[in-house]
């Protein structure tokens, strides 16, 4: 009964994606029909054609599926280390200003990013740094950086002393405790930040928005939000399948790790 | 010496973090408030210094208030949509329901997709003449209306759009925390008799806490910046009836007027209303929590 | 239906493999890339006008060697970008904006100037073209565009819809209405459960500025003043025309709601009469809607017909590149050249008159009609403030269009907004 219930419920929340799928599947004059049309039939593959291989035209998904990737995988790696590194002396290690330092990471998870929004693009622009990678990669990675350290510190607290101390009397030095003992223990929960910063970069929409005039370096969402056009049927085809084709990786991404999250949150800050 | 580089330490690892954190967090918001005191814009070399000016507008700048009226709405009302509906789910998903990997899957799905695909989905979906969802509820003889071009359902339009998109994300947060509620604790509660509400209310509940307050928490700092859904669905309309402190801001700085004290000024007070927000907070919750 | 779109499919996707074999890019022609500047060149032509322009620059670069990069976002973000690149130094070498947007952008130093010995030396002459056009080129007395076409408003008639509403005579063709009150009463006679009888604009009818305008200029006043100063759309003329906006969705619900897609409710049989721009017809076309064309009709004082010049510019580069400016040049004498093609395919007339008289333009039943409006042609005003204050209306007109606000307050307060836009 419940099941039956949830199946009914999950079925309906897809429906707004299935219409996205369905019509990137459909002949342009099939695109616009009340009533609604559920099978696209004939189907076409053209759409995607156009929005991967068509050289002329701008609206360049590929291309914007490139630059989503590159911004995407840089922002993880340096979210990753940055946090990893900066977590575990403030988990495992007494020094000067650990309270205070922690105190402003965690404050800052409080401001949202629009607030330095203005002031970044300056720094930015002065850094030469517009419409370039590392003018994407680095503030998404600042945005993300407190709560990776957030995320890591707690589990890294949660870890046994004596790994540590045993590590120690074999004459390890703070790095190979960090690298060859902390990290690999690690795993789950740098999974989980892993796929939270890719997330937050692939989907970020207002920083790229402004800070990339130049529109062979637009990452995904913007390339599609500026190319609904006149919001005309004729552009629903191409833009329903780049919104598609930039689901997937996400979606595979979660499939593979469905476990994996669930457990990286659990391990995670949430215990508090 | 080996002694001083072991108090370096931990300043060693801390360092590519934090000079992360203070070119592109710290510094940023600080310049942003002398930003806040000067005519800059964009384009324009100089820039001077001219006191609360830009402030001293804002007070008459009528569709900034607006703007944080309809921001503060959409807050308050979409927050126990957003809390609750996971929840629920979660709840449910956690009885030993079949296919429980498909369920959670399912709901997290849209969570995967861009804003700017949520949005341009929902604005057709909601389309008062072309879009399925009215044809569907005109079949079934319930009024139609557009949803996103009446003041009176423009921002519930978007709550729900919103609503769409972020539940399965806190539905796997919620689980997670379910997760390690101990069985036990349940059963011995079955065997008191306890009925399943009451089992809710007085076990799963204040376990739950600090999970409720992260998403709590997380959802509100969401909240206060909202702009992509707007930007795609409405462009802050009918009229502002949707317009947001965040799309206000934007179009200040970056679309109309190029304004970059005027928008840095609009920064400056949504922050502090956030930090006596989170204040406010704190002061309530104390005590209350580990974090 | 019957085309064979399963070899278009095959094509793309070999090609596809060809650019992700090459890393992900588009392969320079080697000889060409070596020889010939690449251009870019930024548009807002979103429509199908936009695969037409690919068209013919895939022409262009066949013939001429000259590779163009064409950057298409849709128009409004097309001019914030413009404003923050050009002065960051990432512009591009040439851009395609609309007649209005001349003077702001030339007064912000985002354009280069373009002395008359050089469109002359490059044979644009202003006896080859409409003089309003070739004016609209024009701010402060120096050249800053040349114009490519003239995108204008027309009515669309759709005939199914209107045959079933027994609005079409015993020959089957639909009956175009001359006047406002015949407009209305077919409107009314049309408009029936979720289909509509009449809606001017695109997207968004009740923010569509450019239609909003076309009403104001048929009854003979506009956003400012003859001393382009002070807004007149406080005055009774203007007024008259935000109450009309006004009644055609929120009083006699003839109008579809302020957030339908009109385009769309027309393709799919939804909407009867549309006064909307000459870009959409053939994506109607394409869409395989059957329909008609009629010369936008007397609704006020005057027949006038909104149009809005597409013009060629150059943003100001950081560094003089003569070569990409020569390159810029060529396509521009190109694309002058063959604008009868560009009218035929992207239904736009061209502002060079020597195209109006081609024999394939005056054999197309729309394109003649767009030429026959002709005579009741106007633009925007040339002020540097003119889109400052269209972006104002947008949200002002809209609570006029739902009814949620009477016409005169909101006209009298937007009047005000206007009035106190800095300087």
């Amino acid at each position: 009964m419940l099941t039956a219930l949830m199946m009914g419920l999950a079925v309906l929340w897809l429906l707004p994606a299935i219409w996205v799928l369905v019509t990137s599947l459909k002949l342009t004059p099939d695109i616009v029909r009340v009533p609604p049309e559920w099978i696209p039939w004939p189907a076409t593959i053209e759409h995607y054609g156009e929005v991967l291989f068509s050289s002329s035209r701008t609206a360049r998904i590929g291309r914007a599926f490139l630059n989503s990737a590159v911004v995407s995988l840089g922002t993880v790696f340096i979210v990753v280390v940055a946090s990893a590194m900066a977590a575990y002396p403030l988990a495992r290690m007494r020094f000067r200003g650990r309270g205070l330092i922690f105190a402003l990471l965690v404050g800052s998870l409080m401001i949202p990013n629009a607030v330095v929004l203005v002031p970044q693009y300056v720094l930015t622009q002065r850094l030469g740094w517009l419409s370039t990678y590392q003018g994407l990669i680095v503030p998404e990675a600042a945005m993300t950086f407190a709560f990776g350290v957030f995320l890591l510190r707690q589990f890294f607290l949660t870890m046994p002393r004596e790994l540590e101390d045993a590590a120690r009397i074999d004459g390890a030095g703070a790095w190979a405790i960090f690298s060859r003992i902390l990290l690999p223990l690690s795993q789950p929960v740098l999974g989980a930040l892993a796929i939270f910063a890719f997330r937050s970069a692939w989907n970020d929409f207002l920083w790229p928005l402004i800070a990339v005039n130049k529109p062979d370096m637009f990452p995904l969402p913007v390339a599609l939000a500026l190319l609904r056009g006149a919001y005309s049927s004729e552009s629903y085809g191409p833009i329903m399948a780049g919104a598609t084709l930039s689901a997937l990786p996400l979606l595979v991404v979660f499939l593979v790790a469905n476990r994996r999250i669930v457990e990286g949150v659990r391990l995670g800050g949430l215990k508090g | 010496m080996k002694r001083r580089r072991g108090a370096l330490t931990p300043y060693f690892f801390l360092a590519p973090g934090l000079l992360l954190f203070t070119v592109f967090r710290v510094y940023p918001l600080l310049d942003g408030l002398r930003l806040s005191f000067t005519n800059a814009r964009l384009g324009r070399a100089q820039q001077a210094f001219v006191g609360l000016a830009n402030y001293a507008r804002l007070l008459d700048d009528t569709r900034f208030h607006t703007s944080l009226w309809n921001t503060a709405f959409y807050t308050v009302a979409s927050t126990l949509p957003v809390l609750a509906i996971p929840l629920v789910l979660a709840v449910a998903l956690n009885r030993g329901v079949a296919l429980r990997t498909f369920l959670r899957s399912a709901f997290f799905f849209p969570f995967t997709l861009s804003v700017v695909t949520v949005g341009l989905t929902w604005l057709w979906l909601l389309d008062p003449v072309v879009g399925p969802f009215n044809y569907y509820l005109r079949t079934l003889g319930v009024p139609v209306r557009s949803w996103l071009a009446d003041p009176g359902s423009a921002m519930w339009a978007i709550i729900v759009t919103t609503v769409w998109w972020v539940t399965g994300y806190y539905l796997v947060i919620y689980l997670a925390g379910l997760q390690d509620i101990p069985r036990e604790l349940y059963e011995a509660a079955a065997i008191d008799g306890a009925s399943g509400w009451r089992r809710f209310w007085s076990i799963t509940l204040p376990l739950l806490r600090p999970v409720l307050l992260f998403v709590f928490v997380t959802h509100i700092i969401g909240s206060f910046q909202i702009f992509g859904q707007v930007f795609i669905l409405t462009q802050g309309g009918p009229g502002d009836a949707t317009r947001t402190v965040v799309q206000h801001l934007y179009e200040t700085a970056f679309a109309n007027f190029f304004h970059f004290g005027a928008a840095s000024a609009m920064a400056w007070v949504l922050f502090a209303v956030i930090l006596g927000f989170s204040l406010l907070q704190f002061r309530l919750l104390r005590g209350h929590t580990e974090y | 239906m019957s085309e064979p779109r399963t070899g278009v499919t095959r094509r793309h996707l070999l090609a596809g493999t060809a650019a992700v074999a090459a890393g992900s890019f588009p392969i320079p022609r080697r000889a060409a890339a070596q020889a010939k500047p690449t251009i870019s060149y930024w548009n807002g032509l979103t429509g199908a006008d936009g695969k037409v322009m690919d068209g013919l620059i895939d022409q262009f670069t066949r013939e001429t060697g000259i590779r163009v990069e064409q950057q298409r976002i849709q128009w409004a973000d097309l001019y914030a970008k413009l404003q923050v690149a050009v002065p960051a130094g990432e512009g591009p070498d040439l851009a395609l904006i609309h007649t209005v947007e001349v003077p702001h952008f030339a007064s912000d130093g985002i354009l280069e100037p373009i002395d008359e010995a050089t469109t002359g030396g490059k044979g644009f002459r202003a006896e080859d073209y409409l003089p309003t056009t070739w004016q609209g080129g024009v701010y402060q007395g120096k050249r800053y565009a040349i114009p490519l076409d003239v995108p204008q408003h027309t009515l669309y008639l759709n005939t199914k819809v209107l045959r079933e509403a027994g609005l079409a005579g015993p020959d089957g063709k639909p009956r175009v209405p001359g006047s406002r009150d015949e407009l209305l009463a077919m409107a009314k006679q049309i408009a029936k459960g979720d289909t509509f009888g009449f809606a001017i604009g695109t997207v968004n009818p009740g923010k569509y500025t450019w239609g909003f305008m076309n009403l104001l200029w048929q009854n003979g006043t506009n956003v400012y003043g003859p001393d382009l100063k002070r807004s007149a759309l406080a005055e009774p003329a203007a007024v008259e025309v935000a109450e009309f906006f006004g009644a055609i969705h929120a009083q006699h619900r003839v109008a579809p709601p302020a957030n339908a897609s009109c385009r769309d409710a027309f393709i799919a049989g939804k909407l009867g009469l549309w006064i909307a721009g000459s870009w959409n017809f053939t994506g109607l076309r394409d869409a395989k809607v059957d329909f008609a064309v009629a010369p936008v009709p007397r609704l006020f004082k005057q027949p006038v017909v909104w149009t809005m010049p597409h013009q060629y510019t150059f943003p100001k580069p950081r560094v003089a590149d003569a070569a990409k400016r020569d390159a810029a040049w060529t396509h521009l004498r190109w694309m002058t050249d063959h604008v009868a093609e560009w009218t035929l395919k992207a239904g736009q007339v061209s502002a060079v008159r020597k195209a109006h008289s081609d024999a394939r333009i005056t054999a197309d039943p729309v394109l003649k009609t767009l030429l026959a409006q002709a005579p009741n042609w106007q633009g925007g005003q040339p002020t540097p403030k003119w889109v400052a204050a269209e972006n104002l209306m947008r949200p002002v007109i809209e609570t006029v269009y739902i009814g949620q606000r009477p016409a005169r307050a909101a006209m009298e307060d937007l009047a005000r907004q206007i009035n106190a836009l800095p300087e």
